[in-house]
């Protein structure tokens, strides 16, 4: 690989500011421009990521088991959970809606927390896989997160407006706030990961470069 | 100094990173969330219905006065295939109302003779309806109600049984009338199968349950009665509402309203029409053969048995075998409510009946009629002085009053003594003489019957006469005669010519008069103006002297 050639600035002792971005040398402790404690990497990243991976996770399940809002109109009250609204609108052949919904709201989370834990796996060196690959995964991880909200936004604003009194009322379930803090905790994991971690990898592993 | 100095062994700390407590708070969390959620839900509970008719899984609330309090979250065949079974998760804290007398309905628009109910639900949906028990166990699993009940468990009020030979019109939701008023309803009909009898429970409101008593009658006030008494006939009809959705009334007889008052659970017999109820207020307590030396058509089972017109007991049976062959009377078995008969007959309230005392002091039993149009009868027991003096027999067992011909038997034997008499008239010298006279009559008959001839004939004539043409026209003639007549009156009359010309003549011979008046007066004055003539002027000029 031609990445195999380049110089890394941890080897020499160098570290980019967090902040600012600037390459100083490591014993600085501090970064001369804007005083940000230097560091070569984030500290624990990984430890970091996992645990908040696993918290997602464990959020994970109430936001699918239990209740995403409540509908209370004419015909009585209907609680539905994310699943099921899936299956409504496939019923109804909504078929795009409910794609939608599937896409953003159940497969997303998943494959977000399953790809950051395959990241977590390749930068602690237990499993391999291509650079281009890890990074466009990171990448993708990282822009998707910001976008997994849709559904609790859904929810938000559809119980504000939706408040007519006997005719329908809905209420956010139980399940909004664990969605919201599956969503939350992926994106803070998804920031907590330090990518450097994924090329520090081959940097160990390379027998040149050792 | 390398040598001996220590190489510090660094260390490192191994402390676990405080970022693993948000997984730690994860978990807590969402397992407060998952467990809040379990705890939130109630017990579930199962009711079994017939149909699943308007329940929908997930959609369908259960309800206790309108409030919700569970859901159907399943509806499954049950396991027989013969009904469903939905699964209900009560909404927490409601678990004090699944006792087992808790009854559940499903609460669909009802349309039905009787009422019109549900009508909400035609927009909402159907919804199950719990009815809550006080008491009892508590229990999971139901069997719902097809037909919602009348009245709630709680409802305060007094629960009765009645039983009928036959359902009749009355069906649940029927109503039961007190004197025209409503004061409950039919809760619940069942057949007895043993019994072969219908059993209704019904439900009389609270305020009204003092009417009932362990003496009341209820009866079937759904029928038309038509009865023909002293007055004429009377025709009773029910209510419309009675009529298309059945109804029950009762009342209690006027000398036993002092009974004590039912109780819930009472049984009480349900009567086709009042007639019946009013007559089964007896209890009879003693039968007592009738023999009559007459017919007794006319009366039946059931025929009442009076004392001086106060019922007391009825019919039970006309039948020959109470008596020996070759006996001509007729044995009538009658049975009597003795507490009546005293009552009645003011014997004292506490002395055994003696009908043998009763016998010996004239009582006797008589056919009398009840109606002369349908000329039933009815047993009249009552005291006679002018009997001849008999005692109490016993028949087969049966006190045997002895009895008097009836009024109407009475009636036969005068009308047959006035016939005897006619018969011993002299009628055939009465028919003789009348025989003489009728033939007297029949000459002068034949006399009148000439002149009458003659008289015809002169008839004739005279219409003739009148029929002739001359007579006709005779009136015609007399018209035209009187308006010739009228005319020339006309021309008499102011306006007549005649009387012009008269005037005329009148004023002409006046005017002749006058100027003969003017010759006599010149002449008076002057004689010799005969000869001269007069002044030129009749205005004489004075002359002067000459």
């Amino acid at each position: 690989m031609k990445d195999h050639s380049v110089r890394y600035a941890a080897d020499e002792g160098l570290a980019g500011c967090h902040t600012c971005g600037l390459l100083s040398p490591v014993d600085e402790k501090y970064c001369p421009r804007c005083h940000s404690h230097l560091l070569i990497r984030k500290p624990h990243s990984l430890a970091r990521t996992v645990a908040l991976l696993i918290a997602s996770v464990i959020f994970y399940v109430p936001a699918m088991t239990l209740p995403v809002m409540t509908v209370q109109g004419i015909g009585g009250t209907e609680a539905s959970t994310l699943m099921s609204g899936v299956i409504t609108f496939w019923e109804m052949g909504s078929y795009p809606v409910s794609i939608i919904i599937f896409t953003a709201s159940i497969l997303i989370p998943i494959l977000k927390i399953a790809a950051l834990a395959w990241l977590c796996f390749a930068a602690n060196g237990n499993c391999g896989g291509s650079q281009r690959v890890l990074s466009t995964a990171y990448h993708i991880t990282e822009i998707v997160g910001r976008w997994s909200m849709v559904d609790i936004f859904v929810v938000a604003i559809l119980a504000c407006l939706v408040q007519l009194g006997t005719l329908m009322t809905i209420t956010p379930g139980p399940a909004a706030i664990s969605f919201a803090a599956v969503v939350i905790l992926t994106m803070l994991a998804a920031m907590s990961f330090d990518p450097r971690l994924l090329w520090d990898r081959l940097r160990h592993h390379s027998p040149t470069q050792a | 100094m390398s040598e001996n100095t220590v190489t510090p062994k660094v260390k490192r700390r191994r402390r676990i990173s405080s970022v693993w407590m948000v997984p730690v708070i994860a978990l807590i969390l969402a397992g407060w969330l998952l467990w809040k959620n379990r705890i939130d839900q109630g017990p579930l509970i199962t009711v079994s219905f017939e149909t699943a008719e308007g329940i929908v899984a997930e959609k369908t609330e259960v309800r206790c006065k309108s409030v919700k309090v569970g859901i159907v979250e399943k509806v499954l065949l049950s396991d027989d295939l013969n009904g469903v079974v939905a699964e209900i998760r009560m909404d927490p804290g409601y678990e004090a109302l699944l006792k087992k007398k808790t009854r559940f309905w499903v609460v669909r628009p009802r349309v039905s003779s009787g009422a019109i109910s549900g009508l909400g639900t035609l927009i909402t949906g159907a919804y199950i309806e719990l009815d809550p028990a006080e008491e009892g166990k508590t229990s999971e699993n139901f069997t719902g109600l097809e037909e919602p009940p009348v009245k709630g468990n709680n409802v305060p009020g007094l629960r009765l049984t009645l039983i009928a030979e036959e359902a009749g019109p009355i069906s649940v939701g029927s109503v039961i009338y007190y004197r025209g008023f409503v004061v409950g309803q039919v809760e619940r009909s069942t057949l007895d199968i043993e019994a072969r009898r219908v059993k209704f429970q019904v439900f009389i409101e609270e305020e009204y349950a003092a009417l009932v008593r362990k003496e009341t009658r209820f009866w079937n006030a759904t029928t038309f009665n038509v009865s023909a008494g002293a007055t004429g006939f009377n025709l009773q009809t029910p209510s419309l509402q009675s009529l298309v959705s059945g109804g029950a009334s009762f009342s209690t007889p006027q000398d036993r309203f002092d009974s004590p008052v039912a109780e819930n659970g009472d049984v009480f017999t349900l009567y086709t029409d009042e007639k019946a109820a009013i007559d089964a207020s007896f209890t009879p307590d003693k039968r007592v053969l009738l023999l009559f030396d007459q017919s007794v058509r006319g009366l039946e089972r059931g025929s009442s048995v009076e004392y001086r017109g106060i019922p007391f007991g009825r019919v039970v049976d006309i039948s020959l075998k109470y008596l020996e062959k070759g006996d001509p009377r007729v044995p009538v078995l009658v049975e009597v409510d003795t507490n009546a008969f005293k009552k009645a007959s003011s014997v004292d309230q506490d002395t055994e009946v003696d009908l043998q005392k009763a016998v010996a002091n004239g009582l006797r039993a008589r056919l009398a009629y009840s109606s002369l149009i349908t000329s039933s009868l009815y047993v009249d027991l009552d005291f006679y002085d002018d009997v001849p003096p008999e005692s109490l027999t016993q028949l087969n067992g049966y006190d045997v009053i002895p009895t008097r011909s009836s009024g109407f038997a009475m009636i036969e034997t005068k009308l047959t003594s006035i016939l005897d008499k006619i018969d011993a008239l002299p009628l055939d010298q009465t028919l003789a003489s009348f025989d003489k006279a009728a033939g007297e009559a029949a000459t002068t008959l034949a006399e009148s019957r000439t002149t009458i001839t003659k008289l015809n004939n002169a008839i004739d004539q005279i219409n003739k006469l009148v029929g002739s043409e001359d007579t006709q026209n005779l009136p015609r003639e007399l018209t035209q005669t009187l308006a010739e007549l009228k005319d020339s009156v006309e021309s008499l009359g102011p306006g007549g010519a005649v009387q012009g010309d008269l005037r005329r003549t009148l004023d002409e011979l006046r005017s002749a008069l006058r100027a003969f008046e003017n010759l006599s007066n010149t002449i008076d004055e002057k004689p010799n103006s005969l000869l001269f003539g007069r002044e030129s002027s009749g205005d004489p000029i004075p002359k002067g002297p000459r």
